[in-house]
């Protein structure tokens, strides 16, 4: 059995990265570049060349591309220490035709045209714009920049390899004292007084490695931390997977202890500190508080994350579902073509031929007439605006296992088996529960674990229906807003999840029903 | 079946002859087997009409693609052209049969340009509706081929289950989204969009019930008897399976048009005024007291199509089940 699962799940984890592969081909080697600027104000209010280096310098930023200016190689080897200061500005500035430039200028030109060539890059030069001889047209300066695809495979490995992150004191590059880990049993968060247990890095890039809260599960770690692929629009700079995860709402303020020494209601979240080079020195208000580098923390919210909220909605529905749906379904079966079974019908049918849309603000609207909140809001109290989204989930999924499950119990009752017990003198009650029940279950058990897991990527059209912060919403937004960082990201979660579920129902099945194996041979 | 429908007949006071009559006996007739004559359209048929539900749905029907075919052909729709009357704007279908006069554009109201919710809910199903249609063609055809030879060959399973776990993960919403925004969102493109994997999920289902019908006794006993497998796949495979597709097709019309509603909604659909477009665009007059009927005549509408496309398929579908024609 473990064997099989083991099998299984490298088979998954194969097709999770062939799938990850294709979104990436179709988002970064099929979608018009050109779109992203659709709604891009900067872009339009740029002209001519500057125009095309924002450009350019978007696609680097949103993954399409390698990009080089010409003075950043430059400034680059200076930094190496293969050019001086001297000869650097000297072959910095650019003429404004290619024949202008200066001696230095033309050699390193050249330098760059060819190293970068080589390396298979295009270099594109700009040619000045000018309104008349010494007047630049707006943006019409000249540039000179190289510029190549990214390779979908280097950008997969890159991926992947990314994708989990094993924080190590070599983390920080600047130069810093005494890197290591210590040890402490009185947390100085809490002011060192109270027992708490801590691991606290220098070096990290987390500074908290180990700590203990008050929150569920009460132990908490930074080492490992995933990154799923930065957002550039959604979220801008943030991780997917923290997107999903981090609280959401109005800032909770409480007593903080900064290292420092001050003390100030805040939100921060000392134990979420990161490393960040040079903030210390740079920022007054930093500086106060802080007496490291480990500057950048996150905020505690009184909301749910993304995944909070859907999972909560969802994980309510699906036990809503299972609860009503089963009971039913089994009722429709027993008393078939009976009033029951008819109004049972008419239900599915409902359920299955109408536009889910329509049904959600028919149930939006009647639950409005009786009184309920139809929009979310995250800072009230009120747990009944999580009915709407609950029915209007739970709903569809009622009628789903209806139909299926009384359709199961009726193929099983016309079997032989059930003939053979009816007339073996069983009573209905006993042919139901014990032996057509249990049979009909068991398609239904592989789709649990399914039902369970996705509950936490939400569901589109409700959370947009009542304006749930869910995480349901957040491809869909990815997409208008072209943020190929959480297209990718999103997707993997989604292909993770369904392969886990397919397994998991696998296994779930076998167990329910012992005549299912995995290890013996197909007959 | 005919006997129970006799009377029986009171024996007592007849003479022989009128009880019995002679009949010669036929060598060649006393050869023949006789059997009622039975033609499997003819019997689906007789099923399918012996219900009288399935009358009103197919009326209903009949009803439906006369309004989406016939209705925007012979009468002109301008979606602007009350559009600088701010009076005939946001009506109900009282105040615009005060306004306009009574005649059928106004039975639905006025809708937010001024134009007639009536004519613009019909222009909008003829979009959805052709493109359930065409979808539908498109996957089921390419589905129950590609499935045919998937449950029957077990090399190309091996390979199209692979495919099948890859092809279904890729996030449906993300595809189309990104097919639309490399084609421009036209009605071909959204054509295209929805039927490059939406074939995949059919021909699974048909593979499986290939593969439940493939190896039973009696296609063993034909394929023993050297019965070639063109042979079987029509005569002993595809007839088992026409009650089973007939019912998948009635649930994929409809799913085609509540898809186009979905995408729409999320603002990924057709540029097209299609059915779904006119609820994404009407769904601010909702909340707006008075506005309603702009938001609710489509959304009613897309559901009484897709409510009749599904119920009278199913029921095609029970009626194309032999063991219904007993």
């Amino acid at each position: 059995m473990a064997k099989y699962l083991i099998r299984r799940l490298l088979h998954g984890l194969v097709s999770v990265v062939i799938v990850v592969a294709i979104v990436m081909l179709l988002i970064y080697s099929l979608m018009d570049r050109q779109l992203i600027f659709a709604t891009d104000n900067v872009y339009r209010n740029l002209g001519n060349n500057a125009q095309t280096v924002y450009k350019y310098q978007k696609w680097e930023e949103y993954g399409y591309i390698d990009y080089v200016p010409y003075t950043e190689w430059l400034q680059q080897l200076a930094k190496n220490g293969e050019i001086d200061e001297e000869t650097r500005s000297a072959a910095a500035s650019i003429g404004k035709k290619s024949k202008n430039d200066s001696e230095a200028t033309k050699k390193y030109v050249a330098k760059f045209t060819k190293y970068y060539k080589d390396k298979g890059y295009k270099v594109v030069r700009l040619k000045a714009i000018m309104v008349y001889k010494k007047k630049y047209a707006t943006g019409g300066q000249q540039a000179l920049f190289a510029w190549k695809d990214k390779p979908l495979l280097g950008r997969l490995g890159n991926y992947f390899k990314g994708l989990v992150r094993i924080d190590t004191v070599s983390y920080v590059k600047d130069e810093i004292e005494n890197r290591g880990l210590t040890f402490t049993t009185r947390d100085p968060v809490y002011g060192g007084k109270k027992f708490s247990p801590a691991i606290i890095g220098n070096g990290t890039q987390h500074k908290y490695l180990l700590y203990c809260n008050n929150q569920f599960p009460y132990l908490h770690q930074n080492v490992i931390s995933i990154n799923l692929g930065k957002s550039y629009t959604v979220n801008t700079g943030v991780d997917v997977f923290t997107t999903m995860t981090t609280t959401q709402g109005t800032y909770v303020m409480r007593d903080v202890l900064y290292p420092s020494g001050h003390a100030e209601k805040s939100a921060d979240d000392l134990h979420t500190a990161t490393y960040v080079p040079n903030s210390l020195e740079n920022n007054a208000s930093l500086s106060a508080r802080f007496t490291d580098n480990y500057t950048n923390v996150i905020t505690v919210k009184n909301g749910k994350s993304k995944i909070g909220y859907s999972f909560t909605i969802g994980i309510i529905a699906t036990l809503l579902a299972y609860l009503i749906g089963i009971p039913v379904g089994v009722v429709m079966a027993q008393k078939k073509d009976k009033l029951v079974d008819k109004i049972g019908i008419l239900y599915i049918i409902f359920i299955m031929a109408v536009p889910s849309l329509a049904y959600i603000f028919l149930f939006k609207a009647i639950g409005g007439k009786l009184g309920l909140p139809t929009t979310f809001n995250m800072d009230s109290k009120n747990k009944l605006m999580y009915a709407l989204p609950i029915i209007s989930l739970a709903l569809p999924s009622i009628g789903g296992l209806m139909r299926w499950l009384r359709r199961y119990m009726i193929d099983q009752m016309n079997s032989d088996y059930v003939k053979f017990a009816r007339s073996g003198g069983l009573s209905e009650h006993e042919i139901f529960s014990k032996h057509i029940a249990k049979n009909a279950v068991i398609p239904i058990v592989h789709g649990v674990p399914g039902s369970i897991l996705f509950a936490m990527t939400g569901a589109i059209i409700t959370e947009r229906v009542y304006v749930v912060p869910g995480a349901g919403n957040l491809l869909t937004q990815a997409i208008n807003m072209y943020d190929n960082g959480v297209i990718v990201g999103v997707t993997l979660f989604y292909a993770l999840l369904s392969v886990i579920a397919i397994i998991m129902g696998d296994v779930l099945m076998s167990l329910v029903d012992p005549r299912i194996s995995f290890t013996s041979k197909a007959r | 079946m005919d006997y129970k429908e006799n009377e029986l007949f009171t024996v007592e006071g007849m003479t022989d002859e009128e009880l019995f009559a002679h009949v010669d006996h036929n060598d060649l007739e006393s050869e023949k087997i006789t059997a009622p004559r039975y033609s499997y359209w003819k019997s689906v048929f007789r099923v399918f009409f012996s219900k009288k539900v399935n009358w009103f749905v197919l009326g209903l029907l009949v009803l439906i693609i006369a309004f989406t075919y016939i209705y925007p052909a012979i009468s002109s729709y301008d979606r602007f052209e009350n559009i600088t009357n701010a009076a005939a704007k946001h009506l109900t279908p009282n105040k615009a049969i005060k306004l306009f006069g009574f005649n059928i554009h106004n039975i639905l109201g006025r809708g937010s340009a001024g134009q007639s919710t009536f004519d613009a809910v019909w222009y909008g199903s003829r979009i959805s509706i052709s493109l359930a249609l065409i979808c539908a063609a498109i996957n089921m055809t390419i589905g129950i081929l590609l499935g045919a030879v998937w449950g029957y060959s077990k090399k190309f399973d091996l390979f199209m289950t692979e495919v099948y776990n890859i092809v279904g993960n890729v996030p449906y919403v993300l595809l189309i989204a990104v097919l639309v925004l490399v084609l421009s969102p036209s009605f071909w493109t959204m054509v295209f969009a929805l039927t490059v994997t939406g074939w995949i999920a059919i021909a699974y289902f048909i593979r499986t019930q290939v593969i439940i019908i493939r190896d039973r006794d009696y296609n063993l006993a034909s394929r023993c008897l050297g019965t070639p497998i063109t042979r079987i796949a029509t005569k002993n495979i595809l007839p088992f399976m026409t009650s089973v597709i007939v019912t998948y097709l009635a649930m994929e019309i409809p799913s085609y048009i509540s898809y186009e509603v979905f995408l729409s909604y999320i603002g990924m659909g057709l540029s097209d005024m299609s059915l779904g477009k006119l609820i994404f665009e009407a769904e601010s007059a909702m909340v707006t007291p008075g506005w309603g009927f702009e938001f609710w005549s489509p959304v009613v509408i897309a559901s009484i199509i897709t409510i009749t496309l599904y119920v009278s398929g199913q029921n095609l579908g029970d009626a194309s089940d032999p063991r219904t024609h007993m």
